[in-house]
């Protein structure tokens, strides 16, 4: 069973439906055109999979999520979480999942100890992860008996982590996670993350911070402009993006622009970068008999893959 | 309803409504001494014509008579504005505000309904409402027993009065939570709930004034509090019936859009 699947889902915002639908076509037409923030999207997130929900602001990212927690209503296609209808099981699904909004806010007036035992109590569920959340993310006892309004941006983020997991939830939804953390927060928070898919917990990880989803994910998805443009496995999408390879040399210059592979050959005095995909073997083979001074094949980013995909995706 | 929310919901009040309460207390105290100290030399202007009539009636309360002065603190401004507070304030806020603020969706990203949520809210604003209401009731007790004319106080009415006074500002916190409801944002909900009591009062006042615009006064909802009749024993149930009715067309609204709505993320 998928832990999230949906098929064609779609929203648009701002399109006239029901009565207003019916209404007569020069009326119609006068209306502003909708707004296309989910268009046709299908994927399936597995049970115990850690899975990146990727693309920038406005791509549609968070309007996915808010379709899967049943705040919006889709205007087409269908969507399952953890086997139960998205729009007709709403307060079921959210009996078992855990969601952190992005750019969380919570009530200033409030403790950190009070807000949380408030939300645990909403969730009907004991707050059995709380404790080891909270050890992890280095909120002390003494930290949670401040108002929430003397907390920082940093820590704000760790309680709405907290808040998120502490019912240990089968399904997480985190919009943009590591928001304000500092680095050693977000290593403590990637644990965290380590330690719920070990338990065979999934995750659905939405984010524009590329070397996390590098870091957590199994899978990745890649949405523009409301579409899906890529769902792979995190490693695949690794290995087929280009490389960036520097070259010094002495003498001729090897002949790069016929290999396989090879594309963006630029050459200097003494020096060729070019860009190469996929397999290696035919540019070392190519450059075997050239007197290479230095070489330096840069490790693969996943923000140059990402980015691939978004100079390649035809505009929706 | 969810007992959490409530739990919650009264945490986040209760010092707002003690302030309220208090303050509802001392205003419903003054009243009744003041009739008891200048009751008799107003009817004499009254009589004398010095004062026009108009004068002992405003929105059904006067200070010629211990009924009249309660009834005066029910209708007059001081108490309708401190139990706005949460008829108009608490409700317009209870939904619009929260979402506006980004804190609904820590609520609703929990196994709850959004008719659960608009529900406990509701239960909360009449919570609210009644303790006011009681709190102005006992006031007004307290100050007659003060001033000695406490003999002249039907006591067996007084549930009646606070019955037909929660429902009166009842309607407007299930006027202002449908507007909650409705709207993204705080200033239109608010704005809304508090331009129709605001309204209302203009209309029932204008009509008790003048006697010209008498016929506005049954579009006001304020004219369904006869205070001064219920504790003379003339209670009108029509009245409680229209206010109840109020009460639940904002709860049928409110149930039929609120779960319907698309809850974009706050801006």
């Amino acid at each position: 069973m998928h832990a999230i699947e949906t098929v064609g889902l779609t929203k648009y915002y701002g399109h006239l439906s029901g009565l207003a639908g019916s209404l007569p076509a020069r009326l119609r037409a006068s209306a502003s055109p909708p707004i296309r923030a989910l268009e046709s999207l299908d994927i399936a997130v597995r049970g115990g999979e850690v899975f990146g929900f990727l693309g920038p602001n406005g791509s549609g990212k968070t309007t996915t999520i808010r379709l899967l927690l049943g705040f919006l209503h889709p205007t087409a296609g269908q969507g399952r979480v953890l086997g139960l209808d998205m729009v007709r099981d709403s307060v079921a699904i959210r009996r078992r999942l855990g969601y952190l909004p992005s750019g969380i806010a919570l009530y200033d007036t409030l403790t950190g100890e009070q807000l949380l035992d408030y939300l645990a109590d909403l969730s009907g569920r004991p707050a059995s992860r709380r404790a080891a959340l909270c050890e992890r993310l280095e909120l002390s006892a003494r930290t949670l008996k401040r108002l929430v309004r003397d907390y920082s941006r940093g820590m704000r983020q760790k309680i709405g982590i907290v808040q998120a997991l502490q019912h240990d939830p089968e399904l997480a939804i985190l919009d943009e996670p590591t928001e304000g953390l500092d680095p050693l927060m977000q290593r403590a928070f990637y644990e965290i993350i380590d330690t719920l898919k070990a338990e065979g917990r999934t995750i659905f990880f939405s984010s524009h911070v590329l070397s996390e989803v590098e870091r957590v994910c199994d899978r990745v998805a890649i949405v523009r402009s409301g579409r899906l443009v890529a769902l792979e496995e995190t490693a695949r999408l690794v290995a087929r993006r280009k490389r960036n390879i520097t070259l010094r040399f002495s003498g001729p210059p090897p002949r790069l622009e016929a290999v396989s592979g090879i594309t963006n050959v630029e050459q200097g005095d003494g020096c060729l970068t070019c860009r190469l995909e996929g397999n290696v073997r035919p540019f070392l083979a190519a450059i075997a008999d050239a007197a290479v001074v230095d070489l330096t094949i840069e490790p693969a980013r996943l923000e140059e893959a990402f980015l691939e995909f978004y100079d390649e995706a035809p505009s929706a | 309803m969810n007992a959490a929310l409530l739990r919650h919901t009264w945490r986040l009040q209760r010092n707002r409504l003690a302030i309220v309460s208090i303050a509802l207390t001392v205003w419903g105290f003054l009243p009744p001494i003041i009739y008891a100290r200048f009751g008799s030399q107003f009817t004499a202007l009254v009589q004398s014509g010095l004062l026009p009539e108009q004068f002992a009636r405003v929105g059904g309360g006067d200070i010629f008579s211990l009924s009249g002065a309660i009834a005066l603190s029910f209708i007059h401004p001081i108490a309708t504005i401190l139990t706005s507070v949460f008829a108009v304030g608490f409700s317009a806020a209870a939904v619009a505000g929260e979402r506006q603020r980004g804190t609904l969706e820590l609520a609703l990203a929990r196994p709850i309904s959004r008719r659960v949520l608009y529900l406990s809210l509701l239960a909360a604003s009449f919570g609210f409402v009644a303790i006011s209401m009681a709190a102005l009731v006992a006031g007004s007790v307290s100050g007659a027993t003060f001033a000695g004319v406490v003999k002249e106080l039907a006591f067996g009415n007084l549930p009646l009065l606070w019955l037909n006074s929660v429902l009166l500002f009842g309607a407007f916190a299930a006027i202002g939570l449908a507007a909650s409801v409705s709207f993204d944002r705080l200033a239109p909900a608010f704005g809304t709930a508090l331009g129709i009591v605001v309204a209302m009062y203009v209309l029932e006042v204008l009509g008790s004034l003048w006697p010209a615009a008498e016929f506005l006064q049954p579009y006001s909802l304020f004219h369904y509090l006869k205070a001064r009749a219920i504790l003379n024993g003339l209670a009108a149930p029509f009245d409680m019936f229209l206010l109840s009715s109020v009460i639940v067309i904002a709860m049928v609204w409110s149930l039929a859009v609120f779960p319907r709505r698309d809850l974009a993320a706050p801006s």
